[in-house]
């Protein structure tokens, strides 16, 4: 065939391209979007610099963390010696296992990245649960399916009051809704990383936590 | 390189590949999943800054198209929820399909591509959408520029034969080749 066809079958194909009535891209958006992308740098975090400037609350949030992993563990361990005494379930029922985050630290305000199932996937806990109760200052959710993370039975959310309302904002927790929650080291992550269910958010749930 | 070097050659390189990258991914799908995969495109492009070569687009491209292949494996595993969720709660819009852009549709266009392999139907795209030459079609889909060429050339003889069984229904300029009597 002749270029000559060749242009005429390109004209053609390009007449019902999908694209052609796309707007150019706002420029304040394509400025934050580089600048939500240059602050992304997992693959060459370095110990140092991923956990420069974080608060102390992060490391006392963290130490209460390995605690209660700990205990929970050794729990698990003695459980499991004085099997013979009675069901594991009944003991299990009893004392259900409770995993403690706290809200984010700083102003929900902060810059946010666009959420991706690469970032997503570093959260150390994720799951899909709905809310049990919200007492003041503490939201307790019951996980259904949990992505990333120990199995728990529970899950409460703690944040001071006024960092609490930040966090309603962020999410707007509502009694008996479902949440998609990811938190990294203890805190909750907002920016779009955590919120009500919506098919999209679960997809990126099951994309980012797929194995 | 280091962190100020990375980040002057990200913000001369990345602005020129936005645009693109941008109708590149509206041609393929909808608005939401094409915004969140610029996002996941540009990431790679910025951690893996190191092995951009010097004409960067088609390389970006082919990690769009591995981008978005990903978010359509994540995509089809909600199928059934969001099929749900579009019953109750249906979108307010949709991106429009190839054939039904503004200027009205070449259903029989339209149709012929959906006919075609879809690795026929993608390399159309490159060629007359993103307005590649062979060897840049080549670094996109990873393939020799010489495969590039012969599977293109193929793919657009595919094509126009599909376009003369339809001509007769609904072709325009194509009714002209495709009529027997």
């Amino acid at each position: 065939m002749s270029d000559e066809h060749d242009d005429e079958l390109r004209a053609r194909l390009r007449a019902v391209d999908p694209a052609a009535s796309l707007a150019p891209a706002d420029p304040s958006r394509v400025a934050r979007l580089l600048e939500d992308t240059m602050s992304n740098d997992l693959m060459t975090e370095t110990r140092e610099t991923g956990t420069h400037g974080r608060s102390p609350l992060t490391w006392l949030v963290a130490a209460a963390a390995a605690v209660i992993i700990a205990a929970v563990g050794a729990f698990g361990v003695l459980r499991h010696d004085a099997g013979s005494d009675q069901p594991p379930s009944a003991a299990r029922d009893q004392t259900p296992t409770v995993t403690e985050l706290t809200g984010p630290s700083g102003g929900v305000d902060a810059k946010c990245m666009v959420p991706s199932a690469a970032v997503l996937g570093q959260a150390t806990l994720a799951f899909d649960g709905t809310v049990q109760k919200i007492t003041d200052g503490v939201v307790t959710l019951v996980p259904s399916h949990v992505y990333a993370g120990p199995a728990t039975d529970v899950v409460t959310i703690t944040a001071a009051p006024e960092a609490m309302q930040q966090l309603v904002g962020a999410v707007k927790f509502e009694d008996n809704g479902r949440y998609l929650i990811s938190s990294t080291n203890g805190q909750v992550s907002v920016c779009g990383f955590s919120g009500p269910y919506t098919a999209d958010l679960a997809a990126l749930y099951d994309e980012a936590f797929a194995s | 390189m280091d962190a100020e070097t990375r980040r002057d050659r990200f913000e001369a390189v990345a602005p020129g590949l936005i645009e693109p990258l941008r109708r590149f991914l509206a041609r393929r799908t909808d608005a939401a999943t094409a915004d969140d995969v610029l996002g996941d495109t540009l990431l790679v492009c910025w951690r893996r800054l190191d092995e951009l070569p010097d004409e960067p687009l088609p390389w970006a491209y082919g990690v769009a198209r591995h981008c978005l292949a990903n978010a359509d494996r994540g995509a089809r595993r909600q199928q059934r929820v969001a099929a749900r969720v579009a019953t109750v709660d249906p979108p307010a819009a949709t991106a429009p399909g190839p054939g039904e852009a503004d200027g009205g549709p070449d259903t029989g266009l339209d149709e012929a591509l959906a006919r075609l392999r879809p690795d026929d139907a993608e390399l159309l795209r490159l060629w007359a959408w993103e307005q590649l030459t062979p060897a840049e079609i080549a670094t996109v889909l990873d393939i020799t520029a010489n495969a590039a060429s012969i599977r293109l050339h193929r793919a657009r003889e595919k094509l126009r034969a599909e376009l003369r069984k339809t001509s007769g229904v609904a072709g325009h300029e194509g009714s002209r080749e495709g009529r027997t009597s």
